[in-house]
């Protein structure tokens, strides 16, 4: 089935999906049979045949709270448990901000909203931040709302290279909150000529002891990347077919150990890999609570650059707030301060130099504070239609569970 | 069951008496209905309309609309029978392995410990206690100490039992230890709970009769002990068929050791295919529901109950 | 395996100087015993004399702490259990609920691997007459059924001693009476040796040709049931089997026939080779039913021994006899019973009688009355209730 994207126009695109929709909804009756009543009932909780939701009305100016979903520590905090940078925030606009560790995973978080999304309701959240490519389905189904910059004058500090990025082109809809690399990283003991490319990690020498990441954009990213693609511009099904040949041989002949999330680190802490496609952000972590046992680049043939991006979700009658919080943060002075405490890339030109106050060697630390070569090594991986997601996504989790 | 109960009842009603009662089975049986019907029924018809659906025409990832398609169910065996049939494998294995370790221990603590109620107490507080820690906690810690570097690999590495290169997190074997591992408790109890009521007498007997230790075991032990072997096969079997923690590969799995609850999870979670999830959950079901009937009823433990 | 034929006929038992410790508690003091082959032997006594104890001994259901058991001459005491040529008849029948009746019953001889053992099962089924209940579970049979099951999945196996844990005791009477009439016949018939443990004096009486009595441990006495009954060792036999009236005195004169006592001012005579002591203080005694209740002073007898007057303390009627109490001063409660011939009693309560009993029928115990002064306790309750009346009486008004 060929895919027919969208028009980008919101009205028109509304229209089409309605369209279509009453196209579905008519077949459902009539298919149904069995299922009646029941059937319908659950059709209406279903993603798939409903009509893009509409934005929730604005009460920001009644209401100042704001619920805000994140990561885990991906914000400072102080000794007491308290968040400076937000209590600040709390102060300057009294804007009451309720910060949940609420997401640990893109799609678990996603699969926790994405019915209340679809029906355009609230999920207790103004403001969340998630990664690209989720953030691209996000707007694809038209489940996040649309920004208005008057309202983030502190917008114009975002990262030139990050303004305009192929899921959301002009930042209308998102904007990023914190970044970094994939790239690889090796045990300093155990692997002490170092690794540079891809292809070093297929060293039969470390036969059953690599590592990958289940993310499949970064994963894939790397070893395309490797093959020589441009993974932010015009590729296809055959550049990523090689790719999918090449992991499936390696996982197959037991050159990579296993393929993990999060988990990945336990692996390196215990030695089970000894080299591996990682985050950058966590090896930070991980060499200041291990006595800098890793070394991590991004390869000479490039690394992958991801963004967690703030986004409205449909359901949110507070879009204002997210506004102003989304601006605070991108005062560089609050950047830096972010940037000090949780070791990822901040997208706020000038929280380098503010950086520079706080601790000159942070300030000139390569993958929180990356200069002008390490950023033109990574790259981000482009967007991908429905139908893309679908197939890749099927192609890399094919590998995940074997056969 | 409880329409079945219910039936009974009802058809033994002739007269005004027993009818009214029966209205009051009925009335009391109302929660328990409802209860069923709307945490059970209707999932499970969700589940079933689910995985029939079809993608929509011009669809995005997770868009699918209310259709027969049949298809759904070959194309999953099609895809994923080594998973299935993995799953049952690792459950069975694992499920006889918890057997072997757990009817002596139960064995020890119902009977052999009877004369002691504080050891069987003490025994089988840590039977239980594994209980009082999360099973992911208990999971991670087992990855832990059979990584690579660990002191069980290396020692069995060194005495050559292990090759060289070999290693232990991230395949089939870590998976089926780690099942076998945590469903021990759930093996051990009903086992105990049995072999703890059995009457020593009729072993006696049996050895009075000619039959010497082993036969005594073999024809009258384990038979009369077979309410908790049945219990404890089915409480670990079903849920270790289904299980997809041990054998994810965050815990104890790797790509050659996913079972059917790693695919499920997959395809809702990261693929948002809920039809394939949806029908994968029906033929676990499906097969669990066939296998243990067949089962229970082989093992025909009615005049033990 | 020598248990691997069946016995053509019962095997001698003999238990060699037996001892059996607990922790905390001695079963068996010191038991030498000898069952001939073919007999049907009884070992009586109240719980906790050891009966058990030694049935399990002999089973090998239990290791002696010393001492020897023989089986047809064979030291069998290092063997285990299913290595000795004897089964047992559980007191709870222990049919095995998860197989057939027919499957319990060919149990034995599967284990051995006797040819046919179906068709043997089959047969001790139809000793029995329970052949049509063959594809029956246990459970669906009554207590009766269950104990006949039992009885022949032991005795299908014609083991050289078969051993009988007080098998009726869950029966009710009438069942028990037709039981123990069917055992006996079947022991006749098969003529193995049975060794039946019971606490139940009739039962052992109706059914063995020898009784032996245990008390603590220790077999107080051995014999056939009359002889048992009639002649009486000690003050423990003469009230465990059956009642008896026991008198304290001093001998006071002896004959070739026989030795006269004592009794508190009154002379009784007992046959001397009834009586186990001559001389000095002795103990003897006399079965309720032996007595004659009379309402004036007998006619002197010198073949009968009179005691009175003394007083009807109390009367029950029991059916085909009546019980009396009569106290008399000096000697205590005599119990009379004396069968109802006749309509209505022959004394009310408060009468003035006379007690008498022919010499022949006296007889004189082992014990040392200073050891055991008075009545042995046992816990028999109906002879309980006959020693505690008298004192009750008073308390509930009645007197």
């Amino acid at each position: 089935m060929k895919p027919r994207p969208l028009p980008a126009d919101p009205m028109v695109r509304q229209l089409v999906q309605q369209a279509r929709n009453a196209q579905i909804a008519r077949r459902t009756l009539l298919t149904g049979a069995g299922a009646g009543a029941a059937a319908l009932a659950l059709a209406a909780c279903s993603p798939g045949a409903n009509s893009a939701p509409t934005a929730a009305a604005d009460s920001s100016d009644d209401d100042k709270s704001l619920n805000w979903d994140n990561w885990a520590l991906y914000i400072d905090v102080d000794d007491a448990g308290n968040y400076p940078t937000l209590e600040a925030f709390t102060t300057k606009t009294g804007i009451k901000v309720t910060y949940s560790e609420a997401v640990d995973d893109n799609n678990t978080y996603y699969g926790k909203v994405k019915d209340q999304l679809a029906l355009g309701q609230d999920i207790g959240a103004d403001a969340v931040c998630l990664t690209d490519w989720m953030i691209g389905r996000l707007i694809r189904f038209g489940y996040v709302q649309e920004l208005d910059h008057d309202n983030i004058p502190n917008l114009a500090n975002l990262a030139p290279s990050l303004k305009d990025v192929s899921f959301d082109p002009g930042r209308k809809m998102s904007v990023p909150w914190q970044g970094g690399f994939a790239g690889i990283c090796w045990n300093k003991e155990k692997v002490p000529g170092g690794i540079s490319s891809v292809e070093e990690l297929w060293d039969p020498q470390l036969k059953g002891r690599v590592g990958v990441l289940s993310e499949m954009r970064d994963t894939m990213g790397l070893i395309m990347l490797e093959a020589g693609v441009d993974i932010a511009g015009e590729w296809g099904d055959d550049e990523f077919a090689a790719a999918i040949d090449v992991l499936k041989k390696q996982v197959e002949d037991g050159q990579v150990r296993n393929i993990k999330g999060n988990s990945y680190k336990e692996d390196l802490v215990n030695e089970d890999t000894l080299a591996a496609i990682v985050w950058s952000g966590d090896i930070i972590q991980l060499n200041a609570e291990n006595d800098d046992r890793w070394e991590f680049i991004v390869p000479e043939k490039g690394g992958t650059l991801w963004n967690d991006n703030f986004v409205v979700p449909i359901g949110s009658s507070r879009k204002k707030n997210a506004e102003a919080l989304i601006n605070y943060y991108y005062d560089p002075h609050v950047a830096a301060e972010v940037a000090a405490y949780v070791n990822y890339i901040t997208p706020v030109v000038g929280a380098k130099e503010a950086a520079m106050a706080i601790d000159p060697e942070l300030a000139n630390n390569q993958l929180i504070f990356p200069d002008a070569t390490t950023l033109d090594r990574a790259h981000v991986f482009r967007a991908l239609s429905g139908a893309e997601e679908q197939k890749y996504n099927a192609d890399f989790q094919g590998i995940l569970l074997g056969a | 069951m409880a329409f079945a109960a219910f039936a009974t009842t009802a058809a033994k009603s002739g007269e005004p008496a027993p009818r009214r009662r029966s209205r009051v089975a009925l009335l009391l049986l109302l929660p328990g209905i409802l209860y069923l019907v709307l945490f059970f029924l209707t999932p499970l018809v969700s589940l079933l309309l689910t995985s029939f659906q079809a993608p929509s025409e011009f669809g995005d990832v997770g868009e699918f609309n209310y259709a027969f398609r049949w298809e759904n169910y070959t194309e999953v065996v099609g895809a994923y029978l080594p998973h299935i049939l993995r799953s049952f494998g690792f459950a069975f294995v694992a499920t006889v392995l918890a057997l072997v370790i757990s009817y002596p221990l139960a064995y020890f603590i119902g009977v052999s410990s009877r004369r002691w109620p504080l050891l069987q107490s003490v025994m089988l507080v840590l039977v239980i206690a594994p209980f009082f820690i999360s099973f992911l906690l208990r999971t991670l810690a087992w990855k832990q100490l059979l990584s690579d570097e660990s002191f069980v690999v290396t020692s069995l590495k060194a005495v050559s039992l292990l090759a060289p290169d070999a290693h232990l997190t991230g395949t089939p074997f870590a998976v089926i230890f780690g099942l076998t591992y945590n469903f021990i408790p759930f093996m051990t109890l009903p086992l105990y709970a049995t072999l703890e009521r059995l009457d020593l007498r009729y072993l006696e007997a049996g050895t009075d009769l000619y039959a010497n230790p082993f036969h005594v075991f073999l024809k009258v032990t384990i038979p009369l002990s077979m309410p908790g072997i049945v219990a404890g096969t089915l409480l670990t079997f079903i849920p270790a068929a289904g299980d997809y923690i041990n054998a994810s590969r965050d815990f104890l799995g790797g790509p050659d050791s996913q079972m059917i609850g790693n695919v499920i999870e997959a395809n809702f979670l990261v693929l948002l295919n809920y039809p394939i999830a949806a029908a994968l959950s029906l033929i676990l079901m499906a097969v669990i529901l066939v296998v243990v009937s067949f089962y229970v009823k082989r093992a025909g433990t009615e005049e033990l109950l | 395996m020598a248990t691997a034929a069946f016995a053509d006929r019962g095997a001698d038992l003999e238990l060699v100087g037996i001892q059996k410790r607990f922790p905390g508690f001695t079963a068996i003091e010191d038991l030498d015993l000898t069952i001939p082959a073919g007999s049907f032997f009884a070992l009586l006594g109240p719980s906790g004399c050891g009966k058990t104890t030694t049935l399990r001994l002999v089973a090998g259901l239990e290791e002696p702490t010393r001492g020897r058991i023989l089986i047809g001459g064979m030291d069998v005491t290092a063997q285990k259990p299913y290595q000795r040529p004897v089964n047992t008849v559980f007191q709870s029948y222990a049919l095995f609920p998860h197989m057939t009746v027919l499957e319990n019953v060919a149990f034995g001889l599967r284990r051995r691997k006797i040819d046919d053992a179906v068709g043997k099962a089959h047969e001790a089924l139809r000793l029995v007459e329970l052949d049509h209940l063959a594809a029956r579970k246990p459970l669906q049979l009554s207590g009766g059924q269950q104990q006949r099951v039992a009885l022949a999945r032991a005795i299908v196996n014609r083991p050289a001693l078969l051993l009988l844990d007080e098998p009726l005791g869950a029966l009710d009477l009438k069942l028990r009476r037709q039981m123990q009439l069917e055992l006996k016949g079947i022991q006749e018939e098969v003529g193995l040796t049975f060794l039946h443990v019971t606490h139940d004096q009739e039962e052992a009486m109706t059914m063995a040709d020898t009784v032996a009595v245990m008390n603590k441990g220790r077999i107080e006495q051995m014999g056939p049931p009359e002889e048992l009954y009639e002649a009486p060792r000690t003050a423990f036999v003469a009230n465990f089997l059956g009642q008896s009236n026991l008198l304290t005195g001093n001998v006071a004169g002896t004959t070739n026939q026989a030795i006269s006592v004592d009794v508190a001012g009154h002379r009784v005579v007992v046959p001397r080779d009834r009586a186990r002591r001559l001389a000095g203080t002795v103990t003897i005694g006399v079965r309720p039913e032996k007595l004659s209740l009379h309402r004036e002073t007998p006619a002197s007898d010198p073949a009968r021994n009179v005691l009175g007057p003394g007083r009807v303390s109390d009367v029950s009627f029991s059916g085909m006899s009546t019980q009396y109490l009569v106290t008399t001063p000096g000697i205590g409660t005599l119990v009379v019973f004396a069968q109802n011939k006749t309509f209505g009693p022959m004394a009310q309560a408060g009468d003035e009688v006379w007690v008498s009993w022919s010499i022949a029928h006296g007889f004189g115990l082992d014990d040392d009355p200073a050891e055991r002064p008075g009545r042995a306790p046992d816990d028999d309750t109906r002879n309980v209730a006959v020693h505690k009346r008298p004192a009750l009486v008073p308390e509930r008004g009645e007197a």
